[in-house]
């Protein structure tokens, strides 16, 4: 029997909307628009339009060794014109943000090819060729993944996922990258490292408490759901601690 | 240094305060008699941007700027988390308590009594004020800081 991949334990909405994310084969709802001119901007690496840099000769050029894994493995777009390896990181509040640093590593990991990604408390980054970077940033910033209140895209300075939100909603940010402004849309006024942009770059309102809530990928016993109503999941980290601890007396079950 | 007969009390909104939203709070704490030493607390807001590849270079930030507490101007480096006081008697937490009562309509707020000042004059403040410091200094500001304390001079 062909084996099935069940992404997660759990039967709360935290625990199914981790699998969503997980899930390949779910498509993400996309809930706002982000141009590429956008994300490249937010990034920071390059001017927008100009050519992408290269750290070695496109493949096609390069005359590769004869390699069975190379044979096996087809490269991505950004590994085949050989662009440079380059970043982007988010910091994401515990206050019922879309997605988490553990989860954005799981998510990625079954999502996208070509990737290296770090996971912290409370900022996650992820590293790859940069034209990949940018399809798969797009593509985290306009879909459910992200919030323009509880997320952030922090390349440097990302202190304030466990903090108490601002008066607005917003999470902390000791270099106010992005500003909630009067018509509600929140803007980027510099790039995820703090130099200041030449134009503000859109990326949509703020999602309301409720839409928060049953997107929530973090237990939270005070603002969502509590990790130990999960009785499944409860069950489950306790068999893997279990476990690991008898590992070196050869656990049988 | 604090006197341990002088009671402590610290106000903790459930976010963290706009600069607008903190002169309003501070205004209408002032008004009561009996304090004796304010600290604000939360989070830094520096200047420049302290880490990264762009490190050094300005960091406008709109949370970073002066506000009028009474008659005084105060610069604000961090966005208002908590307010920390400490009062002549118990009585004055009380009236505490009212005036925030009556400020907090929108935001959930925690007023908790304790002692939230040092005590004691570290090792740092020895280094930095000596065996003879202002024991009214001590606990009020970081000693690494250049900046100092604000005597608010009167109320509006």
């Amino acid at each position: 029997m062909a084996y099935t991949p069940q992404y997660g334990p759990g039967t709360s909405t935290v625990a199914e909307n981790r699998r969503k994310q997980m899930n390949p084969d779910n498509k993400l709802e996309k809930v706002r628009d982000v141009t590429d001119e956008d994300v490249v901007l937010i990034l920071g690496h390059r001017a927008p339009g100009a050519a992408y840099p290269t750290a070695h000769p496109p493949l096609a050029e390069a005359g590769e060794p004869d390699c069975p894994i190379r044979k096996i493995v087809t490269p991505t777009e950004g590994a085949k014109a050989g662009d440079r390896v380059r970043y982007i990181q988010f910091a994401d509040s515990m206050f019922n943000a879309p997605s988490q640093p553990y989860q954005r590593t799981y998510s990625y990991s079954y999502r996208f090819r070509g990737i290296d990604p770090g996971t912290l408390s409370g900022r996650q980054i992820v590293e790859c060729r940069e034209r990949d970077l940018e399809a798969y940033s797009k593509f985290l910033l306009e879909t459910e993944m992200f919030d323009p209140a509880r997320c952030s895209v922090r390349g440097a300075t990302v202190h304030g996922h466990s903090l108490r939100l601002a008066e607005d909603g917003m999470m902390f940010d000791m270099l106010q990258r992005c500003l909630l402004t009067g018509d509600g849309n929140v803007k980027y006024v510099k790039n995820q490292i703090g130099e200041p942009l030449d134009r503000e770059v859109n990326v949509g309102k703020p999602m309301d408490e409720g839409w928060l809530k049953a997107h929530s990928t973090i237990f939270h016993s005070l603002v969502g759901v509590p990790y130990r109503d999960d009785q499944e999941y409860v069950e489950y980290v306790q068999r893997i601690h279990s476990l690991r601890t008898k590992y070196g007396f050869m656990p049988k079950e | 240094m604090t006197e341990a007969s002088y009671p402590q009390c610290r106000i903790v909104p459930l976010r963290m305060l706009k600069p607008e939203t903190a002169e309003r709070l501070l205004n209408s704490i002032v008004k009561v008699c009996g304090i004796r030493r304010m600290l604000i607390n939360g989070p830094r807001l520096p200047a420049t941007v302290p880490y990264g590849p762009a490190r050094g270079k300005p960091n406008p930030h709109t949370g970073r700027r002066i506000i009028k507490v009474g008659d005084t101007e105060v610069e604000l480096h961090v966005q208002v988390g908590q307010v920390v006081l400490e009062v002549e008697d118990k009585g004055v937490i009380e009236e505490l308590r009212r005036a925030c009562d009556e400020f907090f309509t929108e935001i959930p707020y925690t007023l908790q009594e304790g002692i939230f000042m040092k005590t004691k004059p570290s090792l740092v403040d020895y280094a930095k004020y000596g065996p003879d410091a202002d024991e009214s200094v001590i606990g009020l500001t970081d000693p690494g800081k250049k900046g100092g304390l604000v005597i608010l001079q009167g109320l509006k």
